[in-house]
């Protein structure tokens, strides 16, 4: 029950997904500096989680090849658009250890879009979550 | 002595009358001017505000759910534009940004800031609609007190609106508006272009909004689109200041960019 709705919520993120890309595109910024055509994921220790406009951005350290760490920056959805679909300011907090699926910076710089992030606990938190309950 | 008194009351009349003639010559001037910021609106009566609650209730917050038909992500049919504004057109997108200005937080203007991601709040006093929108944190007024429709207003990102109710309709015509907006996407507009919106409520919360562009030189046909918004009872409009943390940006050549400096780290120069 659980994996359909995440499924569907996976399928909504993809085909809205780029749809969507078209219009937070308009909302705010487009897409060109990220590769969409791949999603990747990486594992790392959350530094930050900035709760701000126009984009949430997940700052997370990762262990190099040269025994150091690299803090990787990525731009999530807005806090306006994630704080009506689940999302708190305290969701990632640092020292969490979380796998962040994203789509690259096309110039190879240690960044991009977060599409989810998945918690040590298991839950995954989704950026382009579909439509808020009817409340009425 | 006569002569001298006579002419001197000549040239006083005729001084007097060069005055008259600059100052109505002025006041014609300024009277557009004075149209657009001198309408006074009488203070509202109880019954002006009686009035508002046989209006449709239009209060509280409203978003266009995504996905769906008339879905905020779907985008409308395209303007059928004229050979002039299609060449226009052709040539913005041939030399065409990685990216808008919005990525440097500029606003779209209208029509595109309606189409909005971000959900927006109906506020209805005596002689004026206000529409609270989140994105970018914007305000649009509409005039509902009688007033004109502005003959040479200032062009500006909303225009200057001007509503009135057909029923349980507001109907809303815009005009005026800067070269910073566009039609539709990439799509230029002349100084002639106006925009009417039909406000109404097709179930207690479900608000459609019907827009159609009209522009003698740019368009052959209007350029209509609905959306369909639904009403949350228990938000609020959220603050958007983008300029807080944007770090995103388009240069001038048109190149997109990101800032990924960590936050608490010290600014390097590049």
């Amino acid at each position: 029950m659980k994996t359909t709705w995440k499924v569907a919520m996976l399928a909504a993120v993809l085909s809205a997904g780029l749809v969507a890309a078209a219009r937070p595109a308009a909302a705010h910024h487009g897409f060109a500096v990220f590769d969409t055509t791949a999603r990747k994921t990486i594992t790392g220790t959350v530094k930050t989680f900035e709760w701000t406009n126009p984009h949430t951005w997940v700052w997370l350290d990762v262990p190099n090849d040269k025994g150091g760490v690299d803090t990787w920056g990525f731009e999530g959805m807005s806090p306006n658009f994630l704080g009506r679909r689940g999302w708190t300011r305290n969701s990632l907090k640092p020292g969490d250890k979380i796998t962040v699926t994203y789509y690259a910076l096309k110039d190879g710089s240690k960044g991009g879009v977060c599409i989810s992030a998945k918690l040590s606990s298991g839950q995954e938190l989704v950026m382009f979550g579909g439509n808020p309950a009817d409340d009425n | 002595m006569m002569r001298n008194y006579e002419s001197r009351l000549m040239r006083h009349a005729k001084n007097a009358f060069r005055g008259f003639i600059v100052a109505a010559l002025a006041s014609v001037a300024f009277a557009s001017v004075a149209a657009a910021q001198g309408f006074k609106r009488p203070a509202p009566t109880p019954a002006d505000w009686a009035a508002l609650a046989k209006l449709p209730d239009f209060t509280g917050v409203w978003e266009v759910p995504m996905g769906g038909p008339g879905g905020g992500f779907m985008l409308p049919a395209r303007p059928s534009l004229t050979p002039e504004y299609a060449a226009k057109a052709k040539a913005l997108a041939a030399n065409a940004g990685e990216d808008t200005s919005s990525a440097n937080c500029l606003p779209p203007g209208m029509p595109g800031i309606m189409g909005e991601p971000y959900p927006m709040e109906f506020l209805l006093t005596p002689g004026q609609v206000t529409i609270v929108i989140e994105a970018f944190s914007m305000v649009r007024h509409i005039y509902t007190d009688g007033r004109p429709i502005p003959s040479d207003p200032d062009p500006t990102y909303f225009g200057t609106s001007i509503g009135h109710w057909e029923g349980d309709t507001l109907v809303v015509e815009s005009v005026g508006f800067s070269d910073h907006t566009e039609l539709a996407m990439r799509t230029p507009h002349s100084d002639k272009m106006r925009i009417l919106e039909h406000f109404k409520l097709t179930d207690p919360n479900t608000m459609s909004i019907e827009t159609t562009v009209t522009d003698p030189d740019a368009l052959t046909a209007p350029y209509t689109s609905t959306r369909t918004l639904k009403r949350h009872r228990s938000w609020t409009i959220a603050e958007y200041i983008c300029e807080d943390n944007n770090r995103n940006f388009v240069d001038k050549n048109g190149k997109a960019g990101i800032n990924l400096t960590p936050p608490g780290t010290k600014a390097t120069k590049p």
